[in-house]
């Protein structure tokens, strides 16, 4: 089956799932995705009606991580007692994941969540192919015969789609939203029973290669552009600190100029953050409007705790994550050794 | 004929002999991307573009900028005011649409009583040679909002793209001196400027995109609370990408960056946005935009109540960035679309 009859099937069962919810009155809101008034580009949308039920879409160019408009921007989903609001979100494998980090982190409630599960078969790399298309106007993207197929004025340029995704979605094992016995009942649609996955790290491989003379060279050009926008932390479904370090005022910890050393700053601490969180969902880099590829750094750290603590975020609302946890046999090396 | 020609050959010629007088900033290859950039060979300026994504504002009014310096020399301050105002800058390669941003900038920094030097006089040093947009984008909604494609009025020299060669003409008299010093232009003849005029006319053909912003601020000073504004904020990320990248937004945060160890510091300016949390935080705890509905609703409301109020023009000069690098497409466009919904609405409600 190709790429574009799967995302037509998932799109019709989605929409399915989702006028099913809506109509029984199971849920309040169905969080979804909508075609965009651009090319390669997708809309978040919210609906609670069944009439807007047709206006929910999927391709590979839902690159948002929906799990971040239930935190903190729907709050009483955490405080049952300023009233329930019962959400559907169309949730693909890191959508997912990030649900069941966010509840870990007692951040969600479950029980008010409706996960309309999709297979995911990858999101595009919309940032590699914009600067490959270059100075020229896309006006249409599809997918067709496993090719991304571009188009514009006066070009056609197909691009082979298992090439064309992003690094991340070429290493997933978790495309679907993963389930847990006794949880089963929060997952409609397309979900999987994930115990661990094994993950080769391929994308970061070559980061990985460079000595950290070269390391240290490619953050500051990669993050050269930056304009602390902060539209990577805003994106990120792990990143809910009612103030971030970044913005601390009174006093001010963190220079606020766009001068490299305080660029790197936000971002490798963000980084640091997230170790043992990232969902790998690839949203920071989709959203970063200078088309900065944010995606190796919090990768690594996901390598780390992995590594060293056996841990992948998101497969089980009930695991708790390595920063969160102690145990007497976690590798503490790096601690000064005993006499 | 006033017109000259100046052939696309000729580029890095027109370089040497400028940059002797000004800092020659055009389109470059950056990352991938097109950005305006001080340009020290020749060879990097890129002719084949739409526009940047980071506008060229950033010259004139650069997202960090330092405000004064200090030393403390034992119990003495040395104040150091910022240098090199004097400089020439000249953009090459402005679009109509950013060249029109210069004006409504300069409206807030020269605003009544109190006036930014730093500003004006980065301003008053820039010259403009604009290059007239021949395919302008999907995107694009400049002749909604009182441009076009070809606006001239807003340069010192434009060009007009006619393939192998740009059709020059000055528009100021900054310009006209610019031009007269660069003798060795050839002049125009009648079919080129005719091919200017078609190319111009074809431009605003080719803008399909039409915003109806007429008394767009009558409608919005008094649907403040509508709740429409909660439908246009509901997937709003809230980061900075719409006010960062607008060629119009003008708010910058004001820094006191201390060097204890040095004896030294600085006062800086950097860019901010009403669409972060902190930009109305109060000393008090209290924020009157506490959430993203108020916040989105103010950057529409400065755009196209505010300004049109204070200055009698629109605060938005349709170059489309907003658009297309939203993270989650909230497309400006539809924006306005929603707000004059609610006139019709309410006509319908009432009949």
């Amino acid at each position: 089956m190709g790429i574009e009859t799967e995302n037509q099937n998932i799109e019709k069962s989605m929409r399915e799932i989702a006028r099913n919810l809506l109509n029984n009155k199971q849920v309040d809101v169905v969080i979804g995705y909508s075609e965009a008034t651009i090319p390669l580009s997708s809309s978040p949308i919210i609906i609670d009606n069944e009439k807007d039920v047709d206006k929910l879409i999927w391709n590979n160019l839902c690159y948002i991580n929906l799990a971040k408009y239930l935190v903190p921007m729907i709050p009483n989903l955490i405080d049952p007692e300023k009233g329930k609001l019962i959400v559907g979100i169309v949730s693909k494998g890191c959508v997912g994941r990030a649900l069941f980090h966010l509840a870990v982190e007692k951040q969600l409630n479950l029980d008010n969540v409706k996960v309309i599960g999709i297979p995911c078969n990858g999101i595009v790399n919309r940032k590699r192919i914009e600067r490959e298309i270059g100075e020229r106007e896309i006006l249409e993207v599809s997918v067709s015969d496993n090719n991304i197929v571009v188009k514009g004025n006066d070009f056609e340029e197909k691009f082979p789609y298992d090439e064309y995704i992003n690094e991340l979605c070429k290493q997933c094992k978790v495309r679907s939203p993963p389930t847990t016995p006794g949880l089963m009942e929060t997952c409609l649609g397309n979900c999987q029973e994930v115990d661990s996955v094994y993950d080769d790290f391929e994308d970061i491989a070559e980061y990985e290669s460079k000595t950290a003379d070269e390391k240290w060279e490619y953050i500051k050009d990669i993050l050269g552009s930056c304009t602390r926008c902060y539209a990577c932390r805003e994106a990120c479904p792990m990143c809910y600190c009612n103030l971030c370090f970044v913005d601390q005022n009174m006093p001010i910890w963190f220079g606020k100029t766009t001068e490299i050393n305080n660029i790197i700053v936000f971002h490798l601490i963000r980084a640091l953050h997230l170790a043992g969180r990232c969902v790998a969902c690839g949203a920071c880099s989709n959203v970063c409007p200078m088309g900065i590829d944010l995606n190796f750094i919090t990768r690594k750290l996901e390598k780390i705790a992995k590594e060293r603590f056996g841990f992948t975020s998101g497969l089980n609302p009930e695991t708790l994550p390595p920063m969160m946890n102690f145990k007497m046999e976690d590798e503490q090396e790096f601690m000064i050794e005993e006499d | 004929m006033e017109e000259k020609i100046l052939k696309k050959e000729d580029i890095a010629k027109l370089y040497e002999e400028l940059s002797k007088d000004y800092n020659f900033y055009a389109p470059v290859k950056e990352k991938g991307t097109i950005a305006f950039k001080k340009v020290s060979d020749p060879s990097e300026i890129e002719l084949t573009y739409y526009n940047t994504k980071v506008p060229p504002k950033e010259v004139i009014f650069p997202q960090i900028e330092t405000l004064f310096e200090y030393k403390l020399k034992g119990g003495d301050i040395e104040i150091e005011e910022p240098k090199n105002l004097d400089v020439k800058n000249l953009i090459f390669g402005i679009r109509p649409c950013d060249a029109y941003s210069f004006k409504l900038l300069e409206n807030f920094f020269g605003f009544g009583e109190f006036k930014d030097d730093l500003f004006l006089k980065r301003k008053e040093n820039t010259t403009l040679i604009g290059i007239a947009c021949n395919s302008p984008k999907q995107s694009c909604f400049c002749t909604s909002v009182g441009g076009h494609p070809h606006k001239k009025e807003d340069v010192d020299v434009i060009l007009v793209d006619l393939e192998d060669k740009y059709l020059v003409e000055s528009i100021s008299d900054k310009g006209r001196d610019l031009v007269k010093k660069i003798s060795w232009l050839s002049d125009a003849s009648e079919s080129d400027v005719k091919q200017a005029q078609e190319l111009s006319k074809k431009a605003e053909e080719s803008i399909k995109t039409k915003v109806n912003v007429k008394d767009i601020e009558k409608l919005l000073d008094p649907n403040f609370e509508h709740p429409i504004w909660e439908e246009i904020s509901a997937t709003c990320l809230g980061c900075g990408t719409c006010t960062f990248l607008c060629p119009t937004c003008t708010c910058f945060d004001v820094v006191d960056e201390n060097d204890k160890y040095n004896n030294r510091g600085r006062r800086v300016r950097i860019w901010d946005t009403c669409q972060f949390y902190l930009y109305t935080l109060h000393t008090s705890g209290h924020n009157p935009r506490d959430s993203s509905i108020e916040r989105c609703r103010n950057r529409i409301m400065h755009k196209f109540c505010y300004y049109p109020e204070n200055y009698n023009l629109l605060g938005c000069v349709g170059c489309g960035r907003c658009v297309q690098l939203c993270p989650v497409n909230n497309d400006i466009r539809s924006i306005i679309n929603k707000i004059n919904e609610i006139e019709k609405e309410e006509k319908i409600s009432i009949a």
